[in-house]
């Protein structure tokens, strides 16, 4: 049981970070960028604790750790961008 | 097959995501897809086994370098007048000799590191055969403080010349409140940075205490404390001033100075320069490390010589 587990929770995760990077490229808005790149870091997260516990890699526990706190970083960076009105020329 | 898989989407996301970073038009678009390329590099480090590098990717690579590049974002939309859109720059005739250049550079390096003869790595084998001897059980940490002390000193020395030459760069101009976000008046700010500035300081020195005996240390740490002041400047709790104060000097030289005079003692009786006294050193040496990468890279990002409180401090 345990070994089929650990490769379908991947697997799922996988397919989450391959529609993270499809809207990220999608767009269409900046939010929408800005989100999709917030879900992926959050995926990241799930996929490097799985890892951690399949691989035996005690270590990634704490690379997942700074991924949680960059997160938090990058929206309140994007947080102070301003309106999207005034960015209508940078939207594709 | 489900790692294969995981690799592969990895492998190929680097490419596109990299790609997309350096082409996409619009520049936001550019700077999602690094941060997002960033936090692949940190996978993909993560799953060859370097969490270290995991680590300093994840934190300087997306986190620091995005919300520096978001910041810079900013400021061009702001201070950008009516002009329509932005004119493509001009091809400069320089940019394929100087391609085809790197190429050939990276491909000689390439080759020549897969042709030469494989030199044992000495420290690394030293320190896996001692690791039980010097009490360390992270073997990262063993060599860059016991085996390669000098590389570390020069790369602390390299790091605060690096911030002197942004200095020197940058002039008298203390870009006042300049990274501060415009509007971070909202209760969800606050509310977050209760949380998070805790947090993070709890984080850093955790991994620097984890360093001694997994991946971590005084760099890792050291990322992770920028990044809370990397908060409280976008949030205009602190704010860059040209001339630093006093604690923001000690601060910047104090793991330079440390190592360089913990290092120099053992030359009192006899022994090797560098060869520290014992673990205390290595612990004392690696927190004021920590202290001093992490004002530096504050410093840096805020693009100022000292810090003050903010108008919202």
């Amino acid at each position: 049981m345990v070994d089929l587990a650990m490769p379908g929770m991947v697997l799922f995760l996988l397919l989450n970070l391959l529609a993270g990077m499809l809207r990220v490229y999608r767009g269409p808005t900046l939010a929408d960028r800005m989100l999709a790149a917030l879900l992926f870091s959050t995926t990241t997260v799930a996929v490097l604790l799985i890892l951690a516990e399949w691989m035996e890699q005690p270590a990634l526990r704490n690379v997942a750790l700074l991924f949680v706190m960059l997160a938090s970083i990058i929206s309140l960076a994007f947080v102070g961008l301003p309106g999207r009105e005034e960015l209508e020329d940078d939207r594709q | 097959m489900t790692l294969f898989l995981l690799d592969g989407l990895i492998v190929v996301g680097l490419v596109t995501l990299a790609y997309q970073a350096v082409s996409s038009r619009s520049l936001f678009r550019g700077i999602i897809h690094f941060v997002v390329f960033g936090l692949t590099m940190a996978l993909a480090w993560a799953r060859v086994g370097a969490p270290d590098l995991a680590m300093a990717e994840a934190a300087i690579g997306a986190g620091l370098t995005g919300a520096l590049m978001l910041v810079a974002y900013r400021r061009l939309v702001e201070g950008r007048s009516d002009s329509p859109a932005d004119p493509a720059p001009a091809q400069s005739r320089l940019a394929l000799p100087i391609a085809i250049g790197s190429g050939l550079l990276v491909g000689v390096i390439g080759l020549s590191a897969l042709f030469s003869e494989v030199e044992p790595a000495q420290a690394g084998q030293a320190v896996l055969s001692e690791l039980q001897q010097v009490d360390l059980g992270n073997p990262i940490t063993a060599v860059l403080l016991l085996y390669r002390g000098l590389d570390t000193l020069l790369e602390v020395a390299v790091l605060l010349t690096a911030f002197l030459a942004a200095r020197a760069v940058a002039g008298a101009d203390g870009g006042e409140g300049s990274a501060t976000t415009p509007a971070p008046e909202t209760p969800m700010v606050g509310a977050l940075l209760a949380v998070v500035i805790p947090l993070t300081v709890l984080v850093a020195i955790h991994l620097l205490r984890a360093g001694s005996y997994e991946p971590g240390g005084a760099f890792q740490g050291g990322a992770v404390l920028a990044g809370a002041g990397v908060l409280l400047i976008l949030s205009g709790r602190i704010a860059a001033t040209p001339v630093a104060g006093p604690l923001i000097r000690m601060g910047l030289l104090a793991g330079l100075v440390s190592f360089m005079l913990i290092g120099l003692v053992p030359l009192l009786k006899g022994s090797p320069l560098l060869a520290l006294p014992g673990l205390w050193a290595v612990y004392f040496i690696e927190t004021a490390m920590m202290l001093s990468i992490a004002i530096t890279l504050i410093l840096l990002f805020a693009g100022g010589g000292g810090l003050k409180r903010g108008r919202n401090g």
